[in-house]
């Protein structure tokens, strides 16, 4: 009985999903050629606008990463810590050592540089 | 009509204003209007104000700008004659009116008494489709095909920046880019938002000043209202800037000072505001650096913001009496010529209250007149133009803008355009100073 409701749900929402996607439905008048274009100020395009740019956040999500990363294992580590003692702390020096310079080569590169 | 139609008529009305030559004074008289919006793209507005008279030139240009207002749009043709197949468009002359004009136009539109205005160009593809390719754009997919006839951006020159080569993105910017002064255009290559080259195509359409540095040229005038004129300039240049950063209450400060300036104004509270809001700290203003020879070139305050002491009012005997020394500042980038104008601003209101009480003295040798933008020149500097052509390449977008914004680029046109002098004195006398207690 559940199953035949939510086969009916489904059967339904397909409907109307298709519905909506009919192309008699959908049709809207475009906006004209000129509309399209670009706005340059009356100016004009020389090639598409698809090309690839610079992500100026690129060096800020590395870092975030990097961050997330040392997190992401500092729960386990926790866990073992009790047993390991010592030695689960040295590791983790070494690991977040490691992680930090990381860190200055993004402060090398300028990521803490507020634009 | 539906109640939603009687809302969208009873709004701020959505404005792209379209500067022709000596239109950019209603820029101000709009933003301090209250009742219209200035939107930056013709996408969003729903009428298109042409003010000023357009050169036969840039009338395709003019044309493109026109059919992006998206249906219903008006246009409203302000001290300027409609393009033909435009001439039910209204027009206006009297900038006391223009917003009521707006408003009007833009409640008609909505309320079905007035058509849209026709489109002007034909609707076809600029380039059209081919029926070639993998998906029959007419090219060969990403890498170096020509969809649509047009080409891919492709990496065509080498990364002046940090070596990560991007594509080089080739266009035409302007003459009616808000962004821009007015009739400025350029073929601008960028590098994700790093300009690679910027090559001036037309330059900035001649700028009236006030009238009375026309009169200083033939007859002595009150140095008291030329320093005004002055400050105001300023102010109004200062607006722009402003705006373009983004703290447009702070530039509507500027400009409600400029519309109600005397001699008793103080710009303190302005100066203030400007250091609290961060707009010194912006990093887009430290660009734009000029080298000895090109700000002798452009002269007047980027002259002076390097560090050349030149002002032809050094020259004038009763500008002496009152104390006069040139202002300066060191350091040639956007952030000086801002510090620079402030300066600037400060100095002639501080002449103007010096000269009203010393009898209001009048200037002693007409003739060579120190505009706001440097010496009077007959003829357009042929530097203002071109010195971009070297100052841009290298800079970020925000950064180039913000230098374009600090630099007076529009020569000085002789005579300022009809009905300007009437208008300019009816604004000062009706104002009200803001922070006006010495």
């Amino acid at each position: 009985m559940e199953l035949l409701t939510l086969l009916v749900v489904l059967l339904i929402s397909l409907g109307v999903g298709l519905a909506l996607q009919w192309p008699e439905l959908r049709r809207r008048t475009l906006p004209s050629y000129s509309q399209r274009a670009p706005f340059l100020g009356g100016g004009t395009p020389d090639s598409h606008a698809w090309n690839r740019y610079h992500i100026r956040y690129y060096p800020m999500t590395l870092l975030l990463i990097a961050f997330e990363m040392e997190m992401m294992f500092m729960y386990p580590w926790a866990v073992v810590f009790v047993e390991k003692g010592l030695m689960a702390v040295m590791e983790m020096g070494m690991f977040l050592a490691i992680l930090s310079v990381g860190i200055v080569y993004a402060w090398r590169e300028g990521v803490f540089k507020w634009q | 009509m539906s109640w939603l139609e009687r809302l969208a008529a009873r709004a701020p009305v959505p404005v792209y204003p379209l500067l022709g030559i000596g239109g950019e004074r209603v820029l101000y008289e709009l933003a301090l209007a209250g009742r219209v919006a200035r939107v930056d793209s013709p996408r969003h507005a729903s009428v298109l104000l042409v003010a000023g008279h357009v050169p036969a030139q840039h009338h395709e240009a003019l044309k493109r700008v026109h059919d992006q207002l998206p249906r219903p749009f008006a246009t409203l043709w302000f001290r300027s004659q409609p393009l033909p197949g435009l001439e039910n468009a209204r027009r206006a002359d009297d900038l006391a009116t223009l917003a009521d004009e707006l408003v009007a136009l833009h409640r008609e539109l909505h309320t079905g008494q007035r058509g849209s205005s026709p489109r002007l160009l034909p609707d076809e593809p600029p380039n059209p489709w081919q029926g070639l390719g993998d998906d029959g754009h007419g090219g060969e997919g990403m890498m170096g095909g020509t969809p649509y006839g047009r080409p891919m951006a492709m990496n065509m020159q080498d990364d002046i920046r940090d070596g990560l080569t991007l594509d080089s993105l080739t266009f035409r910017l302007g003459p009616f880019y808000p962004l821009l002064p007015p009739g400025l255009a350029a073929e601008i290559t960028l590098q994700g938002d790093v300009i690679q080259s910027w090559t001036s195509l037309s330059s900035a359409y001649p700028r009236a000043l006030d009238a009375i540095f026309q009169t200083a040229r033939e007859q002595p005038v009150s140095i008291a209202e030329l320093e005004l004129a002055r400050a105001r300039h300023h102010l109004r240049q200062l607006y722009l800037a402003l705006r373009l950063a983004g703290l447009e209450s702070l530039g509507l400060q500027a400009l409600r000072l400029a519309r109600g300036l005397t001699p008793a104004s103080r710009i303190n509270g302005l100066r203030r505001r400007l250091m609290r809001s961060g707009f010194f700290n912006l990093a887009a203003l430290d660009g734009g650096v000029l080298d000895a020879e090109m700000a002798r070139r452009l002269g007047g305050p980027a002259a002076r913001a390097a560090g050349i002491d030149a002002d032809l009012r050094r020259d004038d005997a009763h500008y002496r009496r009152l104390g006069f020394s040139p202002v300066l500042s060191w350091g040639s980038d956007t952030r000086a010529r801002w510090q620079q104008a402030l300066g600037e601003i400060e100095q002639s209101l501080a002449l103007a209250r010096r000269a009203v009480d010393e009898g209001d003295p009048l200037t002693a040798a007409p003739g060579n007149v120190e505009t706001p933008c440097g010496p009077w020149r007959d003829r357009p500097s042929p530097a203002a133009g071109g010195c971009l052509d070297e100052l841009l390449p290298g800079l970020e977008w925000d950064s180039a803008l913000a230098t374009i914004a600090s630099l007076d680029l529009a020569p000085v046109s002789a005579s300022p355009p009809p009905g300007e002098a009437s208008a300019e004195s009816a604004s000062a006398s009706s104002g009200s100073h803001e922070e006006g207690a010495p």
